[in-house]
C-alpha cells in the first residue's frame, strides 16, 4: 500500500507528466483558439477553457478530450508536489522553486477570478445614473412587486434555475411570500416577438396574437435576446400565460389577490454599492481620421452623502469598494457630432485583481535569478576554455 | 557550397536592384522637387513631409515607389505627386496603376493590347471602363472582404485606388494648408479652403492663393517655382507656429538615408564571407571581416529603430512593421553576444542569415501592406509604458524563438546533409546555444505575456480572455516550457531539443503572424491579408525541417546500432595445401 501511494507520488510529480499536462494545454489553447473562428470566444470559453472534459469535432471523428480546468487543476498539483515539495533544495534550485511558486499564485488567482468573480458593464448617457451594473451574457428572471411603501421589491432568479425548463419538466420558482408559482415552460436563447398570421403554425404558445420565434444562436453570446414563457399560478383560478422577451421595453404586469406584480426577463444585475453618475464625457479623434485617440468619461462616485468626482480612461479604470471599473465603449457608433453619446464601463468584482501582478514579480525574479546563475556558469567555463 | 553562393549572390543583387529608388524627372527642376518634398502634410492622424505621403501613396496604388509617365520616363514619388497636383492631364497619361490580373480590366470592358497579365495602366487606358468599374466596386463591397474572389477583391482596390487618384488630382485629401487657429488640430485641403463659404483667415488667404498661382504656372519653370516657394512658407511657417514641423527635415533625412539599405548590404556582404568562412574555416581576416560586416549591419539596424524612436516619441516597437526591425536586430545581437563568448562561428552565421532574411521580410512586408510605417495607434495603444514593456518584452521572446529555430535548424540540416562535417564538440555547442537562446527566450515571453496580461487588466478588466494573440503568447510559453522540462526529464536530448526548438519556430510564426489571419480577436489592430503564403512557407519549411532531423536521428542511430555490432570475422578460407 505505501509502495503504491509511493509510486503515485512519484508519478504526480514526474516531469513526465509535468511535459504531458503542458502539451494538452496547449493542444486546448490551440483548437480553442481555432474554434473561435467558427464560435464566439464566450462559447469557446467555456467548451475548452472551463470544462473537465470535452468532445472535439476534428471532422471525420469527434475525439474526447480533458478540459483546461482539468489540465489546470492536475497541473497545479504536479507543480505543487514535484516543483515545491519534493523539489531537491539547493542553491541551484532556488530561482526554480520561486519561479514554480510565482505559478502556483497565478492558477490561484485564475481559480479565484472563475469561481468568485463577477463581471459586467454599466451603460449611461451624460446625465444619467446606476446603482448596479449587468452582465454580458447572462439572464435572469425577476418577480417585482410593489410594496405597501412605494417600493419595488425584487425576487430574482439566477440564469441555472429556469434555463432547462420544457413544457414537460418546466421550472417552477416559488417563495413564501408570494400568493402564486411560476412555472417557466419554454425557454429561447436568441429570438423575437412576432404576430401569429393565419398561413403558419407555430410549435409554441401564441399570447394575444404574438409568439417568440427562435433565431440561430448569433456567434457572440451577448448579442442574443433571450425569451421564455411563463405561466403564472395562484390557487383556484387559471393559469394565466406570458410572453417575457429580454429586450421588452417594460415587464409583463398582471394582478393577484388586489396587489400588482411584474415578471422581467433581463440581465444578471449585481450591486455597485454606490452610485455612479456620468457627468460628461468626452472622445477625441485623430484630425481628419474615423479613429479614436483617447476616450474618457468624467464621473461621480456617491456614497451616502459623499460624493467623489472621477475621470475614468482608457488605461485609467477605477478601483474602488472592490470594484474595478474601466472605460470599455461608447456609442452610438453612427452619432452625428451634436447627437449625445454613451459611456459604457466594463465592471468586475474580482478579489484576486492584483494577484497577477504579484505573481508576474515573483516568477521574474524566480527565472532571472535561476537562467542568470546558469548564464554566468557558462560564460565562465566557455572563457575559461578560450 | 559554390552553387548556393551564387544563388545567393544572384538574390542579393536582385534585391538591390528592387530596393533602387533612382527613378528620375526633368519634368520638375530639382528646387520644385526639393520645395515639395519639404512640405507638411497632415495625414493618417500625423503631420509628415510631402516626400513621405507622396511614397507610400504612390506605392500603394502602383506597387512600387515610381511610375512611368506618357513619354517613358520613370518619376519619383514627389514628381508623380507634383503631376497629379498640377498638371493632372499629364498624370492622367502615366501608368499609376497596378493590375494584378488582366481578368479584371476584361470584367469592366477594358481591353489593351500587348499588356502582360500583371501590368500597369494609366487613368486615361482606364477611363473607359470606369463606370462599371465603379457599379461592379459597389456591388463587391457588400460582399465581406475575406469571401471576396481574387478579381472582385482587385476591382474593390481599383476602384478605390482611381477614386483617390481623383480625389488627389482635384485638391482634396491633401491637407496641406494649416489652420492658423490652434484650437483647430484638422488641416485644410486647397479643395476645402476654394469651396468654404465663410472669408478665409489671412494666413490661409495666402496659402490658397499661392497654390492657385503654382497650379496656373504649372510647366513654367521660374513662375512655378516661385509660386510653389510662396506657398511653401506658408505652409511651413503655419506649422512651425504650431509646432507640427519639428520633426519632417529628421523623417526626411530617416528616409533619405536609407540606413535599412545599407544595413541590408553589410548583412548579404557578411554572408558571403561566412559562407567562405566555412570553405576556408583557418582565415582569421575572413572571420574577421564577416564578424564587422555584421556588427556594421547590426549597428545600422539598431540606429534605424532609435532614429524611427525618436520620430514617433515612442517605444521601439508598436506596429506590426516594426516587430519585423525589432526582432531581426534582437536576433542578430544576441546571436553576435553568442558568437562574442564561444567564437564557434555558427552564431555569427545564424546572425548574418537572420539579419538578411529580417530585413528582406520587412522590406517585403512594407510593399505588401503600402501604408505609412509611423501610423496613429488606437486609444488603447497610447501608452508608452506599457508599449515599452509588454510589447517590447514579448517582441524580444519572439526573436529568441526565432533564433533558437534558425540554430535548431542549422543542427538538424548539418546532421543530415553533412553528418561528418562538424565536429561532435560543435554538434553539442549548437544544441546548448539552442537551449540558452530558449531559456532567455522563456524569460521574455512569460514575463512579456504577464505584463499583457496585467495591462488587458488595466484596459479591459480581465487580466486574461482567451483572445487569440493572447493564446498564441501562451503557446510560445508552453512549448519552451515543454522542451525545457521535457529536456530536464531526459525525454529530449541534443536531437530532441532541436527538433522540438525548430517546430517551436512554426508556433512563433503563429503568434506572431498567424492569429492575425484568423480575423478575429480583439487585437484588431494587427490584421493583415496577403501575408498567407509568406507564412506557410516558413511553416512548410520548418515542418520540412522536423522530418528531416527525424530522417537524419534514424540514419545516425542506424549507424550507432552498426558501429555498436559485434564484427564479423571473414569466413576462415581454407589453406591451400
Amino acid at each position: 500500500m505505501r509502495r503504491a501511494g509511493e509510486l503515485a507520488l512519484r508519478g504526480l510529480s514526474s516531469l513526465g507528466l509535468s511535459c504531458v499536462l503542458l502539451v494538452l494545454l496547449g493542444l486546448l489553447t490551440w483548437l480553442g483558439t481555432l474554434e473561435q473562428t467558427r464560435s464566439g470566444l464566450y462559447e469557446v470559453q467555456r467548451k475548452y477553457f472551463e470544462s473537465f472534459v470535452l468532445s472535439h469535432d476534428f471532422g471525420p471523428v469527434e475525439v474526447p478530450l480533458p478540459g483546461a480546468n482539468l489540465v489546470m487543476s492536475v497541473l497545479l498539483v504536479n507543480l505543487l508536489v514535484g516543483g515545491i515539495v519534493r523539489l531537491r533544495r539547493g542553491a541551484a534550485t532556488v530561482g526554480v522553486l520561486v519561479a514554480h511558486s510565482g505559478i502556483v499564485l497565478l492558477l490561484a488567482s485564475s481559480f479565484v477570478k472563475w469561481r468568485h468573480s463577477s463581471e459586467g458593464h454599466v451603460t449611461l448617457y451624460e446625465g444619467q445614473r446606476a446603482t448596479h451594473f449587468q452582465s454580458y451574457q447572462r439572464w435572469e428572471l425577476a418577480v417585482l412587486e410593489v410594496g405597501d411603501d412605494g417600493r419595488v421589491l425584487e425576487r430574482v432568479a439566477p440564469q441555472e434555475r429556469y434555463e432547462h425548463a420544457t413544457p414537460d419538466a418546466p421550472a417552477v420558482l416559488r417563495a413564501d411570500e408570494l400568493p402564486f408559482e411560476v412555472r417557466v415552460t419554454h425557454v429561447l436563447a436568441n429570438c423575437s416577438p412576432l404576430p401569429k398570421g393565419p398561413m403558419f403554425d407555430v410549435d409554441v404558445p401564441v399570447v394575444d396574437g404574438v409568439f417568440l420565434r427562435e433565431r440561430a444562436r448569433d456567434k457572440e453570446t451577448e448579442r442574443n435576446i433571450a425569451g421564455a414563457y411563463v405561466e403564472v399560478r395562484e390557487s383556484g383560478a387559471t393559469p394565466r400565460v406570458g410572453v417575457l422577451w429580454g429586450a421588452q421595453s417594460a415587464p409583463w404586469s398582471f394582478e393577484v389577490a388586489g396587489r400588482r406584480y411584474a415578471l422581467d426577463l433581463r440581465k444578471e444585475r449585481y450591486p455597485l454599492g454606490f452610485t455612479l453618475a456620468l457627468a460628461d464625457f468626452r472622445k477625441e479623434d485623430h484630425p481628419r481620421m474615423n479613429m479614436a485617440r483617447a476616450f474618457e468619461s468624467d464621473v461621480e462616485v456617491r456614497e451616502g452623502a459623499a460624493k467623489r468626482p472621477v475621470t475614468i480612461s482608457m488605461n485609467a479604470p477605477l478601483r474602488t469598494g472592490g470594484l474595478v471599473l474601466y472605460q470599455a465603449s461608447w456609442g452610438p457608433s453612427n452619432a452625428r457630432a451634436s447627437d449625445p453619446l454613451f459611456s459604457t464601463f466594463a465592471v468586475v468584482r474580482n478579489p484576486a485583481d492584483s494577484w497577477p501582478l504579484w505573481s508576474c514579480v515573483v516568477i521574474s525574479l524566480g527565472l532571472v535569478w535561476h537562467f542568470g546563475r546558469m548564464l554566468a556558469r557558462h560564460v565562465r567555463r566557455e572563457v575559461g576554455l578560450a | 557550397m559554390s552553387v548556393w553562393l551564387r544563388l545567393w549572390l544572384a538574390l542579393a543583387l536582385s534585391l538591390l536592384a528592387s530596393l533602387d529608388a533612382s527613378a528620375q524627372s526633368v519634368r520638375w527642376t530639382p528646387r520644385a522637387l526639393e520645395l515639395a518634398g519639404s512640405l507638411p502634410v497632415q495625414e493618417g492622424g500625423r503631420v509628415k513631409p510631402l516626400d513621405t505621403f507622396a511614397s507610400f501613396t504612390l506605392l500603394r496604388l502602383n506597387g512600387k515607389r515610381s511610375a512611368e509617365d506618357g513619354d517613358g520616363r520613370k518619376l519619383t514619388p514627389t514628381a508623380w505627386l507634383l503631376d497629379v497636383l498640377f498638371d493632372p492631364e499629364h498624370a492622367a497619361r502615366t501608368r499609376s496603376f497596378l493590375v494584378q490580373d488582366a481578368e479584371a480590366l476584361e470584367a469592366i470592358g477594358v481591353q489593351l493590347d500587348a499588356r502582360r497579365k500583371r501590368d500597369r495602366y494609366s487613368y486615361r487606358e482606364l477611363e473607359p471602363g470606369l463606370t462599371k468599374l465603379f457599379d461592379l466596386a459597389h456591388q463587391y463591397d457588400a460582399i465581406e472582404a475575406a469571401q471576396r474572389s481574387s478579381v472582385q477583391s482587385q476591382i474593390v482596390a481599383l476602384a478605390e485606388n482611381v477614386l483617390l487618384f481623383a480625389r488627389l488630382s482635384r485638391h482634396e485629401i491633401i491637407a496641406v494648408v494649416p489652420p492658423p487657429d490652434a484650437r483647430s488640430e484638422a488641416w485644410n485641403t486647397p479643395a476645402e479652403l476654394r469651396a468654404s463659404s465663410r472669408a478665409l483667415p489671412t494666413a490661409q488667404a495666402g496659402a490658397l492663393d499661392a497654390f492657385e498661382t503654382a497650379f496656373a504656372a504649372a510647366g513654367r519653370g521660374a513662375e512655378f517655382e516661385a509660386a510653389l516657394e510662396r506657398f511653401h512658407y506658408h505652409a511651413v511657417v503655419g506649422a512651425r507656429l504650431r509646432g507640427e514641423y519639428d520633426k519632417i527635415p529628421s523623417e526626411r533625412a530617416y528616409y533619405r538615408a536609407n540606413l535599412l539599405r545599407w544595413s541590408l548590404t553589410a548583412f548579404l556582404l557578411a554572408f558571403v564571407c561566412t559562407a567562405l568562412l566555412w570553405l576556408a574555416p583557418r582565415r582569421k581576416w575572413l572571420y574577421a571581416t564577416a564578424a564587422a560586416l555584421c556588427a556594421v549591419g547590426a549597428a545600422l539596424l539598431v540606429a534605424v529603430i532609435v532614429w524611427r524612436c525618436v520620430l514617433r516619441e515612442r517605444p521601439p516597437v508598436s506596429t506590426l512593421y516594426e516587430t519585423k526591425l525589432f526582432v531581426t536586430a534582437t536576433g542578430v545581437l544576441i546571436a553576435l553576444a553568442i558568437e562574442a563568448i564561444g567564437r564557434k562561428r555558427l552564431a555569427l552565421s545564424a546572425a548574418v542569415v537572420l539579419g538578411a532574411v529580417g530585413l528582406f521580410v520587412a522590406h517585403g512586408y512594407e510593399v505588401l501592406d503600402k501604408r505609412d510605417t509611423m501610423p496613429a495607434l488606437v486609444a488603447v495603444l497610447d501608452t508608452n509604458f506599457w508599449l515599452a514593456t509588454h510589447v517590447t518584452a514579448i517582441t524580444i521572446g519572439y526573436a529568441a524563438g526565432m533564433l533558437a529555430a534558425l540554430l535548431a535548424s542549422f543542427y538538424l540540416l548539418a546532421k543530415l546533409l553533412r553528418p561528418g562535417r562538424l565536429a561532435r564538440e560543435q554538434y553539442a555547442a549548437l544544441s546548448r546555444m539552442v537551449y540558452g537562446v530558449l531559456c532567455f527566450g522563456l524569460i521574455f515571453s512569460l514575463v512579456g505575456t504577464l505584463l499583457g496580461g496585467i495591462w488587458a487588466n488595466e484596459s479591459w478588466g480581465r487580466f486574461w480572455g482567451w483572445d487569440p494573440k493572447e493564446n498564441g503568447a501562451l503557446l510560445i510559453v508552453i512549448s519552451q516550457l515543454v522542451i525545457l522540462h521535457a529536456r530536464r526529464g531526459g525525454y529530449l536530448r541534443e536531437h530532441g531539443v532541436c527538433m522540438a526548438a525548430a517546430f517551436a519556430g512554426t508556433i512563433v510564426a503563429f503568434s506572431w503572424w498567424g492569429v492575425n489571419l484568423l480575423g478575429v480577436g480583439l487585437h484588431s489592430y494587427g490584421f493583415t491579408s496577403g501575408i498567407q503564403t509568406a507564412l506557410w512557407s516558413y511553416y512548410g519549411a520548418q515542418w520540412s525541417i522536423c522530418g528531416l532531423g527525424a530522417l537524419a536521428w534514424l540514419l545516425e542511430r542506424r549507424r550507432e546500432r552498426a558501429a555498436r555490432a559485434p564484427t564479423q570475422f571473414p569466413a576462415a578460407r581454407r589453406q591451400a595445401a
